[in-house]
């Protein structure tokens, strides 16, 4: 849908754009009245990006690379940016790749967060960046056939499986510290673990000097399965899946990106119910981490309390979408269930109780004396590599940038609501805990103010019409950061491109700085205070330089090490 | 370590005793789908609208069967099918215990006759459904013989139905009536 002449946030960004690159711009088209998807010439691209990026507070929301062949002979590339400087929007850097020759010019030189985006569109779709200084594959595993790349439309259905091509890991991970340190690998694999990933810590004796990981050992291929298995409203109840802890952010967010792309207005009240239930989830996933914080500082009494008081978030979701997790209640037009009296009346019981409660068991934690030396410095995320990279949520928020989409880009009910964003300035896991603290309070206080004044009316709309080839983008701000969405409609009632760029994926490229200088016995805590899935972490291998030695430790030996701080694993 | 303690003390006991006393469940939670084959006519709409493709139809002509099946292992618990139903033949319940010692007991079957076109003899349809219909659309009749013709109608196969419409049109003789008017 195009947004009315007269109302189109987003054209300042243009102008600029036009006036320091002339001719570089050939097209602009607003999907709604603040997404502007912007077509430029290929070679262009990094320029525009980098101008966007860093000249008008642009920040790298994903990066959609889309097999358009079909559709138009050519690659289509779509980088976001959210744009939280004068004018909030979203602006969408489309270039176009000729068939004939795959490649295009690396924007990461210029934008270092473009990095993990361009590694997994070479992986995905076969596109070369040219200039990309990482050559290694960041989806596909090693035993990979070259050539095939799986988001191709005509390369391969999606229940093929490849025959391996190789027995060896050929992976390469990166050290870029100057003197001899020790290796420590973590993970990857526990045969129960959903979600597991593989760290390989540097180390010179305890002090970690670097650290690379490596992810997506078990890539899901839920993209692949959108497009060619379910129908565009069945969709939502897979992006339920995409997270078990806030699968609803992503539901809301697939939602809302086909909604945008087909001009849908959902209903006032339904926007507000998908804000408590975004609420909801929020609740129970920070106090998830805040007992996870106590665990980690060998607080473990702490961690009990904190659990036994998310059992109370757990009945609420019960209550409200009749599921502890994977609530199911989107479709493309609004939710399934009302809130009724009767429920309204206990959840605003249960979250009164929650308020008390979670206030002594914080005041409790902060006055634990070893407590504060224990997370305080500890993990630092420097402003400046924060603020090249984009991460999103309590990560990014921790080192003192303001960005939060519930209150830059307001969706579903957050329009209603006054949203306060907090940020700390310690730049460490304190500052990280401290903001997912607050965060829980204005949870509570958001739900509680739209369940005094809900808007009247429908929850749902079903008045409207599915047109083929629109695209938009969605987007929600998950516990753990912004969970941005970008579909395409197909013309056989599926979607041609989903993609799904949840809010972890953007804090990991971060991590491997906020690493460094830290003791291994710290990794665990400063793992976790990105809050991943903790299923990620089985084993680490540990390298030490100067001895020129490996070791492998598995990961409940170095999460024993980082509670109790005694008998190194290492001697 | 104080505050802990009291806080300790004033919570007092956390656990419950589940599995040894039943745990408590909130109203409209979402369980196990219960299935009930009386009213369900097999008509297939729960099986296209479920998103975990737990739910499928089989048609056997040889046997002259249409088979109805749950995986409970493939469910997703997120009662499209309930919506779905034009005879409020599946619901959700407040089951959640379905653990079972065989995969295949997972997987529950109903198994459906096949209804057979009354002009070509082939098999079409469930027979429950042709006879729903046939009973919604009878109810609009004016008279008990349109009634019965309607029934009738509803038992032919979608085929035979297009061939006999052009068969009836062109008895009716639309160029000679074209003419007339004229």
């Amino acid at each position: 849908m195009t947004g009315s002449k007269d109302f189109r946030i987003g054209q300042i960004y243009i102008t600029a754009l036009n006036e320091k690159m002339p001719d570089a711009v050939l097209d602009t088209s607003w999907q709604t009245d603040n997404q502007v998807t912007v077509t430029v010439k290929l070679n262009s691209l990094p320029d525009a990006v980098a101008t966007l990026y860093y000249e008008h507070d642009g920040w790298l929301s994903t990066m959609v690379g889309n097999d358009e062949r079909p559709l138009n002979g050519n690659y289509g590339l779509y980088y976001v940016l959210s744009m939280e400087g004068a004018e909030k929007c979203h602006v969408i850097v489309h270039a176009e790749i000729p068939e004939d020759s795959p490649e295009f010019p690396s924007v990461t030189p210029k934008v270092p967060a473009a990095v993990w985006y361009e590694r997994e569109v070479r992986d995905m779709l076969g596109l070369q960046p040219i200039g990309l200084p990482d050559e290694r594959r960041l989806v596909l595993p090693d035993d990979w056939p070259e050539g095939l790349y799986p988001l191709r439309k005509d390369t391969m259905d999606y229940r093929f499986r490849p025959q391996p091509t190789t027995d060896n890991e050929t992976y390469k991970f990166v050290n870029d510290s100057k003197v001899e340190t020790t290796v420590v690998p973590l993970g990857p694999l526990h045969i129960t673990s959903d979600e597991p990933g593989h760290f390989r810590l540097f180390v010179d004796g305890e002090d970690i000097i670097d650290a690379d990981y490596r992810m997506f050992y078990v890539h899901r291929g839920m993209e692949k399965l959108a497009e060619t298995r379910m129908g565009y409203n069945e969709v939502t109840f897979l992006a339920d899946r995409v997270c078990g802890i806030c699968g609803y952010a992503h539901s809301v967010a697939y939602a809302s990106s086909v909604e945008n792309a087909l001009g849908i207005q959902v209903p006032a009240r339904g926007q507000a119910i998908r804000a408590i239930l975004l609420e909801t989830e929020r609740l129970h996933s920070h106090l998830l981490n805040l007992g996870l914080v106590c665990h980690f500082t060998g607080f473990d009494s702490g961690f009990m309390q904190f659990f036994r008081v998310r059992e109370k978030t757990m009945t609420l979701a019960e209550l409200l979408t009749g599921a502890r997790k994977t609530y199911a209640m989107n479709l493309i037009g609004g939710v399934r269930r009302d809130i009724l009296a009767e429920q309204r009346l206990t959840t605003l019981k249960l979250i009164g109780e929650l308020r008390g409660e979670v206030k002594r068991l914080v005041d409790m934690l902060l006055s634990t004396p070893n407590f504060g030396g224990r997370v305080n410095g500890i993990g630092r995320l420097d402003p400046k590599i924060a603020r090249d990279y984009s991460p999103v949520g309590p990560v990014v928020r921790g080192s003192g940038h303001r960005r939060d989409t519930r209150a830059d880009h307001p969706f579903a009910g957050y329009k209603l609501v006054d949203m306060p964003v907090h940020t700390q300035t310690g730049c460490d896991v304190l500052s990280r805990t401290l903001i997912r603290v607050e965060e829980f309070f204005d949870s509570i206080a958001i739900i509680e103010k739209l369940l005094s004044d809900t808007p009247t009316g429908p929850i749902l709309t079903e008045d409207f019409a599915y047109v083929p080839h629109k695209f938009a983008l969605g987007y929600t701000e998950a516990p753990r950061g912004e969970d941005m969405h970008w579909s395409m409609t197909g013309d056989n009632q599926k979607l041609y491109r989903w993609r799904c760029r949840a809010s972890t994926y953007n804090n990991w490229p971060v991590l491997r700085y906020m690493l460094r200088g830290n003791t291994i016995s710290d990794a665990p805590l400063i793992v976790g205070s990105i809050d991943p899935c903790y299923s990620c972490t089985d084993r680490v291998t540990i390298v030490d330089v100067k001895k020129a030695r490996a070791k492998t430790v598995s990961y409940k030996e170095m999460e024993r090490y980082c509670r109790e701080r005694s008998d190194s694993p290492l001697k | 370590m104080l505050k802990f303690l009291k806080e300790v003390l004033r919570v007092g006991e956390a656990t419950q005793k589940y599995p040894f006393a039943p745990a408590e469940i909130c109203e409209g939670f979402r369980g196990r789908p219960e299935h009930d084959p009386i009213r369900c006519i097999a008509c297939a709409a729960c099986t296209s609208a479920c998103p975990a493709n737990a739910l499928s139809m089989k048609t056997d002509a040889d046997a002259g069967t249409r088979t109805w099946a749950i995986n409970y292992g493939q469910c997703v618990f997120c009662g499209r099918c309930e919506e779905s139903c034009p005879t409020g033949a599946i619901s959700l319940t407040k089951d959640f215990e379905l653990a079972v010692a065989r995969k295949d007991d997972l997987i529950k079957r109903a198994v459906f006759k096949l209804a057979y076109c009354r002009s070509c003899g082939a098999p079409f349809a469930a027979a429950k459904e042709v006879e729903y219909v046939g009973r919604i659309l009878a109810s609009y009749a004016t008279s008990p013989e349109e009634a019965e013709r309607i029934r009738a109608n509803a038992e032919v196969c979608p085929e035979c139905k297009r061939k006999l419409d052009v068969e009836q049109i062109a008895r009716s003789n639309p160029v000679q009536q074209m003419e007339t008017a004229r």
